[in-house]
């Protein structure tokens, strides 16, 4: 396992490595924030001084190399847009994705398996159907056109939940119900197709033999067995939203990392941008090391 | 696992409630874009302006923009010409800072020296361009200011720089401290912004005792908040939400669309051209359709409170078939009118602008011309829109918003239609001539020059394609006695709110 983790670090850190090169000069390539920054009708003194002031006058590579001597000294750099540190303005929405792809990703996780191993017991009858119906509906809705009716059913015309924002437990309702709609649709369909061949294989027919009772026999026996392709699914699911869920920020107003990620970009501001870059991909890292350990901890078949 | 994960997040999200709307004298304001700085001399940038200007930071002079009462006074009492650039300006006294300092002439020398410092890109510069300001503090409460060359507005401009404390650090700070009616009590980054009355304001104490800022990207959501009662004013919604005439209100914007002409090239360097464009454009149809009712023809880049504005102007009637006519008559002269004209548009600059440009297109194709549709988003856009214009471009006519609520053409006129004007596509040494006198003229001169080079623009050299003076909607909760207007835009005073 140590080396398992290892491994995993130094391959991580290689490829954060690329992907900081790569964003450096790709960002960099589609312009410099100076015309976005100020207005339209600045003078050209304005214009020169603010590339003196943020570096952008200098060769690419010099910006570069100054920009990876700070980061190794842990300096991501200043937000041009917000005059904070990028990592602190990074740092402060990535809690908030956090809070929101946890919480979402548990409630989907627990819903979905116990929804499709029911629905794979009894293929083909009525729950099985409805379960499939519904979880299909799911998966294909487009969810800013959920977000949206969400809002007008339940906060305007039922005057039950909050319309959008941070404030108490309420405010979380809508926007998990929102997020949670398509991953558990895509999820439930796993867990059946993965439980429906476990059902049918010979240990579970020598169990039933056996005389063991459904309830242990679905959720004891056959799950774990069913459980490999489902979290290969379910960490999919997660890093999209520890990518930040953009729709549902912009329209529940949630401060998340994606829509500050969207916001960055089209302003261009760098360092902004390689900030939010660096934090989802080592948090990506870490989710898909902890899958990894998953994986041997569910089949001891399985070693590292 | 799953149940302890849930339960440190429910904990986790049980955060203390936001102050609700309606509250006693509490109102929430839902903005639609993101407060990034709270610095005083970013003011003038919309977004900034609306939290910060007049509300936790004062200028010297104010502007009634939708009165008739011109510039009135705000940290200055008064002031006069002295003569040879120089103005004086007689200060309020006993105005305090919200940090307790006393406000002298020494805090506006410093509030000009830090905004015009090299050290920090402010906005204000950018109104100042050619002109050196000096400064004289005569005593504590009077200080002359000399502008060169000699700048007839001064006063006027004095409304675009806020004054702050003369020991604010020479860097973008994130709690401002003004003299306005109001102090920035709470910022919770991506949730909201407070702001709290002070005692201690100068002037007459506002009816709001608290402000709650938040941010919603959907204009759905927006109008949905002040329908349920969470907000109270919503500045800034969609026209497919404003249903309710009891609430909701449209406004002019104070922005301009227009087509602005690459005068440089053919077939746009010819006057008919120019004219057929114009003809060609059904602009009353687009009314209460695309763009929301109360939106208004344009036949100027500034709104129709601006100084000089020429009443005696006629919008150029919509006439295919003399649109057609005029473009035979410029191609018997061998003009190339079937050279392809790049129509460019910006994505999401105004709500429906992808229709508003194919029909725009649609138009200008029926009568003949060639067009090319493109959309770029913003930064590509400004690449096009200011100079250095590309080289190898073909003829482009660019749909863009121009924003004055200023008063005065000047933060117009030369930006967009002096030959070295930074989105100007266009060089007439006439237009440079009028541009120069009107800017250095004062009071019924300035007036009548810059009357005449709106007619000129318009009527003699169809300089551009003049489209519409936009409308913004708002929505105000029924309690809330207030009404948006030009200056919305840019500002939002909490001291003209009250309760009904």
């Amino acid at each position: 396992m140590i080396r398992l983790i290892r491994q995993r670090t130094i391959a991580s850190f290689i490829s954060l490595i690329g992907l900081i090169v790569l964003v450096f000069f790709l960002s960099r390539l589609t312009g410099d924030p100076t015309d976005l920054f100020l207005p339209i009708d600045a003078t050209q003194e304005m214009r020169d001084q603010f590339r003196r002031l943020h570096g952008f006058d200098r060769p690419l590579i010099e910006q570069f190399g100054a920009y990876v001597w700070d980061l190794l000294h842990l300096d991501f750099g200043d937000s041009i847009r917000r005059a904070q540190p990028a990592i602190w303005v990074v740092l402060n929405a990535f809690v908030w994705t956090l809070q929101l792809a946890l919480i979402t990703m548990t409630l989907v996780t627990v819903c979905a398996i116990v929804v499709g191993s029911l629905a794979a017991f009894r293929a083909g009858g009525f729950f099985d159907r409805a379960a499939s119906l519904v979880s299909l509906i799911g998966a294909s809705a487009p969810d800013f056109w959920i977000a949206i009716v969400a809002i007008v059913l339940f906060s305007v015309q039922l005057a039950w939940l909050p319309t959008s924002g941070t404030g108490t437990v309420l405010h979380w309702i809508l926007p998990i119900a929102v997020l949670f709609i398509r991953p558990f649709g895509l999820l439930v369909q796993v867990v059946r197709g993965s439980m429906l061949s476990a059902l049918s294989s010979a240990y579970v027919k020598t169990a039933r033999a056996k005389g063991v009772k459904n309830f242990p026999l679905i959720f004891v026996h056959t799950l774990r067995n069913a459980m490999l392709p489902v979290i290969t699914v379910m960490g999919d699911q997660a890093a999209a939203l520890l990518n930040g869920a953009v729709v549902i920020e912009s329209i529940f107003g949630f401060p998340g990392v994606g829509k500050l990620m969207i916001d960055s970009i089209l302003q261009r501001d760098f360092n902004v941008v390689l900030a939010s870059i660096m934090v989802t991909a080592i948090a990506i890292f870490i989710m898909n090391l902890l899958i990894d350990m998953a994986y041997a901890v569910l089949d001891p078949r399985i070693r590292y | 696992m799953g149940r302890k994960i849930l339960l440190v997040g429910t904990a986790l999200a049980l955060t203390p409630l936001p102050a609700m709307a309606q509250g006693n004298n509490e109102i929430t304001i839902v903005l639609n874009e993101e407060v990034d700085l709270m610095e005083p001399c970013m003011a003038t940038r919309s977004n900034i302006g609306r939290v910060v200007m007049q509300n936790i930071n004062e200028t010297l002079t104010e502007l009634d923009v939708q009165g008739d009462e011109g510039l009135m006074p705000r940290l200055a009492e008064s002031w006069e010409d002295m003569g040879e650039g120089t103005w004086r300006f007689h200060l309020r006294q006993g105005v305090t800072f919200s940090d307790g300092s006393t406000f002298d002439a020494e805090d506006v020398k410093y509030s000009f020296e830090r905004a015009f410092s090299d050290q920090i890109t402010c906005e204000s510069p950018r109104y100042f361009a050619d002109t050196d300001l000096s400064f004289e503090v005569v005593d504590e409460h009077t200080i002359d200011i000399t502008a060169a060359p000699v700048q007839p507005i001064l006063p006027l401009l004095m409304t675009l720089v806020t004054i702050v404390p003369s020991d604010t650090p020479v860097e973008f700070v994130r709690e401002p401290i003004g003299t306005g009616p109001y102090v920035l009590s709470e910022w919770n980054v991506g949730q909201n912004i407070i702001l709290e009355r002070r005692d201690d304001y100068w002037g007459e104490a506002p009816e709001v005792t608290k402000a709650t800022y938040v941010v919603r990207g959907e204009a759905a959501v927006r109008a949905a908040m002040v329908e349920t009662g969470e907000a109270d004013i919503a500045p800034t919604i969609s026209d497919v939400d404003a249903d309710n005439p009891e609430t909701d209100f449209a406004y002019p914007n104070s922005e301009t669309l227009y087509l602005r002409l690459d005068h440089s090239m053919e077939p746009l360097n010819d006057v008919r051209v120019r004219r057929a464009l114009n003809m060609a454009i059904d602009r009353e149809a687009f009314i209460g359709t695309l763009m929301p009712e109360g939106t208004e023809i344009a036949v100027a880049m500034v709104p129709p409170t601006t100084l000089g504005w020429n009443d005696e102007i006629e919008p150029i009637a919509f006439d295919p078939e003399g649109a057609s006519a005029l473009l035979e008559e410029a191609r018997a002269d061998g003009v190339k009118v079937d050279t392809q004209i790049q129509l460019v548009g910006r994505t999401n600059n105004y709500p429906n602008v992808t229709e508003v440009m194919e029909a725009l297109g649609a138009m200008l194709t029926d009568v003949g011309f060639n067009i090319d549709l493109q959309m770029y988003e913003v930064a590509e856009f400004e690449n096009l829109y200011s100079k250095p214009f590309p080289e190898n471009r073909p003829p482009q006519m660019l749909a863009a918003l121009h924003d004055n609520s200023r008063g005065d053409p000047v933060f117009s006129m030369y930006f967009k239609y002096h030959t070295d004007g930074t989105q100007s596509g266009f060089s007439d040494p006439h237009v440079d001539e009028l541009i120069a006198e009107a800017t250095a003229a004062a009071g019924e001169e300035r007036e009548a020059l810059w009357s005449e080079l709106f007619a000129y623009l318009y009527e003699e050299k169809v300089a551009d394609v003049m489209l519409f003076h936009m409308v913004g909607l708002a929505r105000v909760a029924e309690h809330i006695d207030w009404r948006p207007t030009i200056a919305t835009n840019s500002q939002l005073q909490l001291s003209e709110i009250s309760f009904k």
